[in-house]
């Protein structure tokens, strides 16, 4: 039943959150605690955070800068951005040294002046792989037919791409077939029924919900995701779960494709579903 | 429905854009609008410059799901012989209850002659007309800023509100100058505060639901609209409210 108010029912971990300033748009949020109270008024109880400054100038000066958002009761989680290059990777080795790296996020792949080709790439995500980081990839800033040829090099490597829109529409199938470690995150993936037409085809737990706040506002797509008729088992994976597994927390909690658990017995209950 | 408030949407298409994932097959708009609580929705088919194909198949639409869709009249002036005599048969024949304007399909800027005798027509009849708006260079809407005051017995809805911060501002403007302005909410670009800046600069009143369905679903577009810092009596009119009062609806 929808209200005029709304506050998700299950635990959500937003995937994909963004923080600080970009120099021509300073964030809404200006520190830790004001990002957690626009976090509680929409019901996020925890987030994957990058820093702006990442996104634009510097994965080097803008990991610095991820620091004082992190606090110590585990809400905001850091994610790392790395390029290939000697500082950058040496920096975020040594973090991974110390225990710090859940995951990375490889900015701008297609304009950032370096193919996103096997020959410029392989080591580093040979690295991630080998490792067992997993890397999100913008698909704004990518091209598709590098993000298959590059990462199908690197089959056990796990990956997020995130920001679809409508306009990626074309390319999501195919990207979802063809790189079985991919997972597709939702913050601005809107073409009408496709969250549960994706659930069906490819399984709930290949999405993955990120507001992409502060670009994004972040309550829209937790409303759009309370009001499919993806089962409880599925929202929580989707708002949740599957966030975990991928950074390690969790590997236990999957689903498959409607077609793959109806063939293994594994078809959820959805007389539990709650009425959208 | 939604806490007693008769949600419209108030901007949609008839028609498919595969590239990019649109398909109007009823059963999926149905089962879209039904999970949020959206009543009704206003569709359009904007694909056709001669008018007549377009809104032949909009009325065909209509007809087959009375009571869910409301039919808006497209006409274009690239064929300008055609536009006053496909007004007259879509709103006096088909039974459509507003008009659409596409001004990037065309060369001409929103306040240029060539729409003039579309304003005229709205006018004469106290009716409502969408346009596209956003940050090309035929519908700025600073340009429908410029029209309304000339049409004040019609009233002018911007789609998108302008989309882009910048062209947003001007949306709004517009809509503070001239009562006869309406902002309309459907976009990609969510950014946050969007909804409030709407409200809190024009007015709820001012203020229209819209999803661009089914070329996006029309439920994060909701949720724009009920995740906003509002009150609920501005969700109300937003989501449905206003739209009646423009359409002038009795049920």
């Amino acid at each position: 039943m929808t209200s005029l108010t709304f506050r998700p029912r299950i635990p959500v971990f937003d995937a994909n959150v963004r923080v600080g300033d970009l120099s021509g748009q300073p964030a809404p949020c200006r520190d830790r605690a004001a990002l957690l109270a626009e976090m509680d008024r929409h019901g996020a109880e925890r987030a994957v955070i990058y820093h702006a400054l990442t996104e634009e100038v510097s994965p080097v000066e803008g990991n610095l800068l991820l620091e004082p958002w992190l606090g110590t009761d585990g809400r905001l989680v850091p994610q790392w951005s790395i390029m290939p290059t000697p500082a950058s990777l040496a920096q975020v080795q040594g973090l991974h040294r110390q225990g710090r790296v859940t995951s990375v996020r490889l900015h701008d792949t297609r304009v950032a002046g370096l193919p996103f080709r096997p020959w410029a790439y392989d080591p580093l995500l040979a690295w991630l792989s080998a490792q067992r980081i997993p890397v999100w990839i913008p698909l704004p800033g990518a091209d598709a037919d590098e993000l298959v040829t590059t990462l199908q090099g690197h089959p056990d490597l796990v990956t997020v791409l995130v920001g679809a829109h409508y306009t990626h529409h074309l390319q999501v199938r195919p990207l979802l077939t063809r790189l079985s470690n991919a997972h597709l995150e939702l913050s601005r993936y809107e073409p009408i029924g496709e969250i549960e037409a994706l659930r069906d085809e490819f399984g709930a737990h290949r999405l993955v919900y990120g507001s992409w706040y502060s670009q994004y506002a972040m309550g829209p797509m937790l409303f759009y995701l309370h009001h499919t008729d993806l089962s409880e088992e599925e929202l929580a994976l989707v708002c949740a779960g599957n966030l975990e597994r991928i950074l390690g927390a969790d590997p236990n909690n999957q689903l498959g494709p409607v077609s793959d658990r109806a063939r293994h017995g594994q078809e959820p209950d959805h007389s539990s579903r709650v009425a959208p | 429905m939604i806490d007693g408030v008769q949600v419209i949407d108030f901007h949609g298409h008839v028609g498919r854009w595969d590239r990019y994932g649109m398909n109007d097959e009823p059963a999926r708009m149905w089962h879209a609008m039904d999970a949020a609580g959206i009543d009704r929705a206003c569709v359009f088919n904007i694909f056709h410059p001669d008018g007549t194909t377009g809104n032949d198949l909009t009325a065909a639409f209509v007809a087959q799901h009375p009571g869910r869709f409301i039919g808006f009249a497209y006409v274009s002036p690239l064929m300008p012989e055609r536009v006053l005599p496909e007004l007259s048969r879509a709103l006096d024949g088909l039974g459509f209850a507003a008009i659409k304007l596409y001004s990037p399909y065309t060369p001409w800027p929103l306040n240029e002659p060539p729409w003039e005798p579309i304003y005229r027509f709205a006018d004469a009849r106290g009716l409502t007309i969408i346009m596209h708006t956003g940050s090309e260079p035929q519908a700025l809407p600073k340009l429908v800023g410029e029209v309304a005051p000339r049409y004040p017995h019609a009233n002018f809805v911007m789609g998108h509100s302008g989309n882009t911060p910048v062209e947003r501002g001007q949306a709004i403007a517009a809509a503070q100058a001239n009562p006869n302005v309406y902002l309309e909410t459907c976009s990609t670009f969510r950014s946050p505060g969007v909804i409030e800046q709407l409200v809190n600069e024009a007015g709820a009143d001012r203020v229209l639901y819209g999803s661009d369905l089914p070329l996006m679903d029309p439920r994060p577009q909701l949720g724009k609209i009920i995740t906003a810092q509002l009150s609920d009596a501005a969700r109300r009119q937003i989501l449905g409210d206003n739209a009646r009062r423009l359409l002038r609806l009795k049920s």
